[in-house]
């Protein structure tokens, strides 16, 4: 069934049609809560906040004003991740998620063990970068570089303007840069 | 351009941000600015090593959890697993509230509101008539007869060989069918509209019908013989 007979039967109350709606869009916004908040348990929180608040809104959702349905949600989840953060709820070090992924990886048959702890040290690193951006900019920096949308989906998504958006972008990046530079210079990464 | 715009644009450049005057201004003062061009040869391997080492994937939560979490608030119930599986005197305590409703609404119209009685005609005729929608109807309980006659034919017994596995999201699709076709036939095929509301109920066990309860398929083969739902759907296919 098309996506606009789905949106017009949940905004009557049908959970049916709602059901339909959060199966198509689920994976995408899992994953942007996911990749901001680095632990699955607090994605998985802001999932089901994305998708109520999403219910109770419906009303307002009008398709004619040219915001596409996965767009919307992912507004309002770009904005509950934000909270969830901001709240201060989410387990900002390593989660296990990442640790498990590590340990998996170091058990395979062909993995160096020099390899898998220099990955894991980089990797650390990284996140310790992340973990510096303020959560706007963390948020525009994971949009863009991990979940590939551009510039103008993330500024509809933050509610905000591209050029807004392209300038946190430049700091968030600068920031890495600046925390990586000891590391990439310490390992000649790349060259 | 002066080396702060440039640093400022090697980011966006690398990210295929730029239009085009800009990625050709960047590129003719790279060519000429040696530190401009460690700038940028410093952030591909920045992006270089983030990519090399992306985070881990997103695991696969619990959707169907995570669903009936979010169902249990939007429906208004509390989240109780052990709520009663079979909420199905509701829906009929539902469906007639809002029949009741509906023909509450058409006798007033009929009897009060008499001038408006052209704008329904002209809207009546506007909708699709009964015999129009017969190809939509056909197909959809052709769609639906395979899985009730899995049920129709289950003898409990042996649990093992008669599971009957049905695609949630299968029923779900169907349901919906079913309610559009019945909201389009309600007026103008009683006979098509009962069947679809019998048909209704049935989707809808068929759908909350919890994996392990082992009494569900047979409760679902009651409900089917006892409304006859197969002989009306021969019945109706013949006419």
């Amino acid at each position: 069934m098309e996506e606009l007979s789905l949106i017009r039967l949940a905004q009557e109350g049908d959970t049916l049609a709602f059901r339909s709606l959060f199966d198509e869009n689920k994976q995408q916004v899992f994953s942007i809560a996911f990749h901001y908040l680095k632990n699955a348990e607090d994605a998985e929180d802001v999932l089901q906040d994305t998708f109520i608040k999403a219910y109770h809104a419906l009303h307002k959702y009008s398709p004619e004003k040219g915001v596409n349905f996965g767009c919307w949600l992912n507004r309002i989840c770009v904005n509950a991740s934000i909270d969830a953060l901001r709240r201060n709820k989410v387990r900002e070090a390593h989660s296990l998620d990442t640790e498990e992924v590590v340990d998996v990886r170091a058990n395979s048959p062909r993995s160096n063990p020099e390899k898998t702890a220099l990955d894991k040290e980089i990797r650390g690193k990284i996140d310790q970068a992340l973990n510096k951006l303020s959560p706007k900019q963390r948020m525009i920096f994971i949009l863009r570089h991990y979940q590939e949308y551009n510039t103008r989906e993330i500024a509809e998504y933050m509610n905000s303007t591209e050029g807004s958006v392209k300038k946190h972008l430049f700091r968030a990046v600068d920031t890495i840069k600046r925390r990586l530079r000891r590391l990439i210079m310490e390992n000649d990464y790349g060259l | 351009m002066d080396c702060n715009k440039a640093k400022n644009l090697i980011t966006l450049y690398l990210y295929g941000e730029l239009d085009e005057k800009d990625r050709a201004i960047l590129e003719g003062h790279v060519r000429e600015c040696l530190a401009c061009a460690a700038e940028l040869a410093y952030t591909k391997k920045v992006f270089k090593l983030l990519d090399e080492h992306k985070p881990a994937a997103a695991p696969e939560p619990d959707w169907e959890s995570a669903w009936q979490r979010i169902h249990s608030v939007i429906s208004g119930k509390p989240a109780n697993d052990k709520a009663p599986l079979f909420p199905r005197w509701s829906w009929i305590y539902a469906g007639s509230a809002i029949a009741a409703v509906l023909i509450l609404g058409i006798v007033i119209g009929k009897y009060w509101f008499a001038p408006a009685q052209k704008l329904v005609q002209t809207a009546s005729q506007m909708a699709p008539s009964p015999a129009s929608l017969q190809p939509a109807l056909s197909s959809h309980l052709d769609d639906i007869k395979p899985m009730l006659l899995e049920y129709a034919h289950y003898t409990a017994g042996d649990q093992v060989t008669k599971k009957i596995v049905i695609d949630e999201k299968i029923v779900r699709g169907l349901l919906l069918q079913n309610l559009l076709l019945k909201r389009m036939l309600v007026e103008k095929d009683p006979a098509a509209a009962e069947l679809l509301d019998d048909l209704d109920l049935v989707l809808k066990e068929i759908a909350n019908q919890p994996s392990q309860d082992r009494q569900a398929p047979s409760q679902i083969k009651d409900l089917i013989d006892q409304r006859g739902i197969l002989f009306k759907m021969e019945i109706l296919k013949t006419l």
